[in-house]
């Protein structure tokens, strides 16, 4: 059966690639992908499953899905949500056979999940992918959980749509190992009234941070989904159901402590990695 | 008012760069035959980012406005108007929060 390696976690700052490109190690950005990459190049993994949400570029409100699984043998990404410094991926393989899995064995156990079987992916799957999966040569399973239109799943349910996932990807009759990858910020607000001068977002919400933050260092999972109730993530901004995809991220983790966990606490963005090699 | 032809607009905005490019040039035909009413329209050609915030359009999606057509809008304007909705102790509170150093998005 397939191994589950590692899980790990990454904003999606459409800067990022930019930034490190331009500035190399004096990025702010280099040591918190770098220090998640580290950890996800020990355990070395063959595919990797992502749980993302969409910014209304694969999915809009003529068809949105709150749960959604990406079933072909290839995709591609920004597309039209092109960003300064983002590299266009025209290639990026998807493993079909898990994707095909996950979604017949979400369905078998009540998750009612949509598929897509011609997609394209947009900045917040490619900007973990640029940092995490050099020269794409890992294919990926994109899940999606609307964390963006409301209303927004509840936290505890898509805890057990991560616990269907690994038990999917556990009894995968293959010798490949998987690495489960959330992509998201903790906090965020773009394009609301408290924009920044300059800038399209907000300030985070650092109370929120830091309570995040704590329930994810000392493992607290029970906590951290009472306490993410659907008003609290809307009062930290538009786009911080995005933590919904860490919680996901979260049953894959189990008992394991994370082996990094750094954040930019002002920009609401964390970066995490837990090893399952020891 | 379901705000969907307002939330479209900013969605094709990004997705369809024809589109794009008519709200360039003509922006009263390109989004003639999108389902909005009287006021969602003038707001939009009139690039009123807070009655259309008031309203209730996606914010997040409101903000392809200054990113795909600065030369209706542009961010620094976007941010005013926005701004425009808050109360006065809200604005000072996030005047304060603007002295310290920001991080970029």
């Amino acid at each position: 059966m397939a191994e589950i390696v590692g899980a790990f976690a990454v904003g999606h700052a459409p800067n990022a690639p930019g930034d490190v490109a331009r500035l190399g190690a004096s990025s702010e950005y280099t040591p918190l992908f770098a220090g998640v990459s580290e950890h996800l190049e020990a355990v070395d993994p063959d595919v990797i499953v992502m749980f993302d949400t969409d910014h209304f570029a694969t999915f809009f409100y003529d068809n949105l899905p709150t749960f959604a699984v990406g079933i072909s043998d290839h995709t591609s990404g920004p597309g039209t949500d092109r960003w300064p410094g983002l590299p266009s991926y025209d290639n990026i393989s998807v493993e079909e056979s898990l994707a095909r899995l996950v979604h017949k064995g979400g369905i078998e156990q009540g998750f009612d999940l949509a598929a897509s079987l011609e997609f394209g992916v947009d900045h917040s799957i490619v900007v973990p992918l640029h940092f995490l999966n050099p020269g794409m040569r890992r294919p990926i399973v994109p899940v999606w959980i609307n964390g963006i239109a409301p209303p927004i799943p509840r936290a505890k349910r898509c805890f057990d749509l991560g616990a269907m996932v690994q038990g999917v990807i556990e009894t995968w009759p293959t010798d490949l190992r998987v690495a489960v990858v959330a992509s998201g910020s903790i906090s965020g607000d773009i394009g609301g009234p408290r924009a920044r001068d300059h800038q399209p977002s907000a300030a985070a919400d650092v109370a929120w941070m830091h309570q995040v933050l704590g329930r994810l260092s000392r493992g607290e999972v029970s906590e951290l989904l009472n306490e993410a109730t659907s008003e609290r993530i809307a009062a930290a901004g538009n786009v911080s159901g995005e933590l919904l995809n860490w919680i996901a991220l979260l049953a894959v983790v189990g008992d394991h402590r994370p082996a990094f966990l750094e954040a930019q606490l002002d920009a609401g963005f964390a970066y995490a990695a837990w090893r399952f090699d020891g | 008012m379901t705000l969907y032809g307002v939330n479209k607009v900013s969605h094709l905005l990004q997705a369809d760069p024809e589109f794009r490019d008519l709200m360039t040039t003509d922006p009263a035909a390109a989004i003639a035959d999108l389902p909005l009413s009287d006021e969602e329209r003038t707001a939009i050609l009139d690039a009123d980012v807070a009655a259309l915030y008031q309203m209730g359009a996606h914010t997040f999606l409101l903000s392809r406005i200054p990113r795909f057509l600065p030369g209706l809008i542009s961010r620094d304007e976007y941010i005013d108007r926005m701004r425009s909705v808050l109360s006065p102790a809200e604005r000072a509170e996030l005047e304060e929060q603007s002295l310290e150093p920001g991080q970029a998005l």
